[in-house]
């Protein structure tokens, strides 16, 4: 029964996030912005980016570190509260679906159709990059794709979190912007902040492991960091810190954060939605 | 003049081993400090019955509806439907009712048909949707449209198939007439008679007296969150002690007029020619223009008033009298 529910609801938001066209949007994005930025190195030689395929992957990921929590908040921001707005969540919740399914089912959906786009934009840039390269990494190349779906799950479960605490659009698209400028532009400073105030100073040339962790404990940060170990080793930290990671920095940790970026949100916003007065 | 009751359903034998349906106790509902939107409600609707659930707006119809439907949870007593908890058994209750809720939205960019799909997969229903479509007069090509462009009437013909799917042991009505045309109140009227008809539940809210007056086989009456009155229309009436009045226009007033010999008739009086009859029992409205015709009569119009539901309404909830959508003056046949 309750299976069936879920999915009942997660083909229908699959269904409205392709209606919605921002699916298509993530498509376009992800394959035009990664295959520019791997055409950049042959278009401007003297441009210092590096000149292989594994840079130019590297350079999809930092674009996509910025873009995909966008369009994963937009294509879930709206996902309960607007229902909520428009009175379409009293019919919705009116029929046999519990909040809790209905939470689960919009999740599912619209993940599904969000990693679906990251990856058809991929598999664009991919081939782009090979022609451009005449070859292609595919190991590192399909793990930065996973990693950029699991960045986009992350952002979708804060989404969908905000939506659920959220009863009018206008305030959960306040929520999805202030957590965008936090979590991917402001977070960035974190660090900065933190070893100015241990240290007395800002960060020089060399950072303490600690540095690194700490920019790594948010969802773009961790991604970061794990497209980084993906494409270049340990040699990324070793370089940073001009010495060998500490067991705190290994990927299992940044995989941690990205899953429970996307998990405590979505369960804090089941446990506000499930309390809510919906009226 | 109130809707045909059951042969084993007598309306006024408020019994407790009849089964009961929605059943509300000490129901309070608060919002903040200083809004109390139900207060201390004890409301029991019994299986088969049309309820009417009538008050001014504001009185707190939709929030009992939205604490029956676990939409808002109650600050203190509970509310159960067919037996379960409202709160704690939601699904078990839903599996079995229909829900047309007030202030309520459909999925603009999907068209009516995919609305009505997308109800019956959840419910798990085998409904036909053209079936439901039908029942409620939504034209195929119109429920091939997007929502998005529907007028509130077609609206709400497609809110009341989604309320129908599934056959709901109860079926829940809030302002269900709202945005309808009269053929469309009809059709809700119609669709109520039927599914009690069936033996199935019927709980119809409503700020328009006439249309729960035309329907219901009981009313409650709640004014700023409490219970006034419950009883069945004729109770209330009787409750009043002033009937209908029933002005005939005749071509002449026969001499020999013998209307004040029917029973229910309490004041008959002539003025040119026009009669105006006092009734305190419905049944005696037709008796009155039968009995004018064999006096000799030949009856040009016939105009009832019913303001003493409207009356009493007032004296319950202190107020203006709620409003109606129909004239107060109708010929007979309207309600049929």
């Amino acid at each position: 029964m309750t299976r069936r529910v879920q999915l009942t609801i997660a083909r229908k938001e699959f269904g409205d996030a392709l209606r919605s066209r921002v699916v298509w949007a993530i498509v376009a994005v992800i394959a035009a912005v990664s295959s520019l930025s791997a055409a950049l190195p042959l278009l401007v030689p003297e441009a210092d980016v590096g000149a292989g395929p594994e840079a130019a992957i590297g350079g999809a990921s930092q674009f996509a570190g910025l873009l995909v929590p966008i369009m994963a908040l937009i294509a879930a921001y709206l996902s309960v509260a607007g229902e909520r707005e428009s009175g379409s969540l009293k019919v919705l919740l009116g029929l046999p679906p519990s909040r809790g399914e209905v939470i689960v089912g919009k999740f599912l959906g619209r993940g599904v159709a969000v990693a679906g786009g990251i990856a058809a934009g991929f598999a664009i840039s991919g081939a782009v990059t090979a022609a451009l390269y005449g070859r292609l990494p595919v190991a590192a190349f399909l793990a930065t794709t996973a990693l950029t779906v699991l960045l986009a799950v992350s952002f979708l479960g804060i989404a969908v979190g905000i939506s659920a605490v959220t009863a009018t659009r206008a305030r959960a698209m306040t929520l999805a912007i202030t957590a965008y400028l936090g979590l991917t532009l402001l977070w960035d400073l974190a660090p900065n902040g933190v070893h100015l105030l241990v240290t007395g100073r800002l960060p020089g040339a060399g950072v303490p492991a600690w540095f690194l962790l700490v920019r790594g404990l948010s969802p773009t940060g961790a991604y970061n960091a794990l497209v980084q170990r993906t494409l270049l080793g340990d040699a990324g930290v070793a370089a940073a810190t001009g010495g060998p990671a500490p067991a705190f920095l290994s990927p299992v940790v940044f995989l941690a954060v990205m899953v429970a970026w996307a998990a405590v949100p979505l369960a804090v916003g089941y446990l506000g939605f499930r309390r809510a007065d919906l009226s | 003049m109130p809707a045909e009751t059951y042969p084993s359903d007598d309306p006024t034998a408020s019994t407790d081993d009849r089964p009961v349906a929605v059943r509300t106790t000490g129901l309070t509902k608060r919002y903040g400090d200083d809004v109390l939107a139900v207060d201390d409600l004890d409301l029991t609707v019994y299986e088969g019955e049309i309820f009417g659930f009538l008050g001014p707006n504001g009185a707190g119809k939709s929030t009992t509806i939205d604490v029956i439907m676990d939409y808002v949870r109650p600050s203190s007593g509970s509310a159960t439907v067919l037996g379960r908890d409202a709160q704690a058994e939601t699904r078990a209750v839903h599996e079995r009712v229909g829900i047309l809720p007030d202030g309520y939205g459909l999925y603009e960019r999907l068209t009516g048909r995919k609305n009505l799909e997308y109800a019956v997969a959840l419910k798990g229903a085998d409904d036909d949707v053209d079936d439901l479509l039908d029942r409620v007069g939504l034209e195929s090509a119109a429920a091939d449209r997007a929502v998005g462009g529907y007028s509130k009437g077609m609206t709400q013909r497609l809110a009341l198939a989604i309320a129908l799917v599934g056959d709901p042991d109860v079926l829940i009505l809030d302002e269900p007439s709202s945005g309808l045309d009269p053929n469309g109140v009809r059709l809700v009227r119609e669709i109520a008679r039927d599914h009690a008809d069936r033996g199935k539940t019927v709980f119809f809210s409503s700020h328009i007296l006439s249309q729960v007056e035309a329907v219901c086989d009981r009313v409650a009456i709640l004014d700023r969150g409490r219970l006034v009155a419950v009883d069945t229309i004729d109770g209330l009436r009787e409750a009043l002690d002033t009937g209908s009045t029933v002005t005939l226009t005749v071509d002449a007033v026969p001499d020999r007029l013998t209307l004040g010999e029917l029973s229910g008739v309490d004041d008959v009086a002539v003025d040119g020619r026009t009669i105006r009859v006092r009734v305190g029992e419905a049944a005696a409205k037709v008796d009155v223009i039968d009995r004018a015709r064999d006096d000799g009569a030949a009856i040009l119009d016939v105009a009832i008033a019913e303001s003493s539901l409207e009356d009493l309404f007032s004296a319950y909830t202190g107020g203006s009298p709620p409003d109606r959508d129909a004239p107060v003056t109708r010929g007979p046949e309207a309600d049929r």
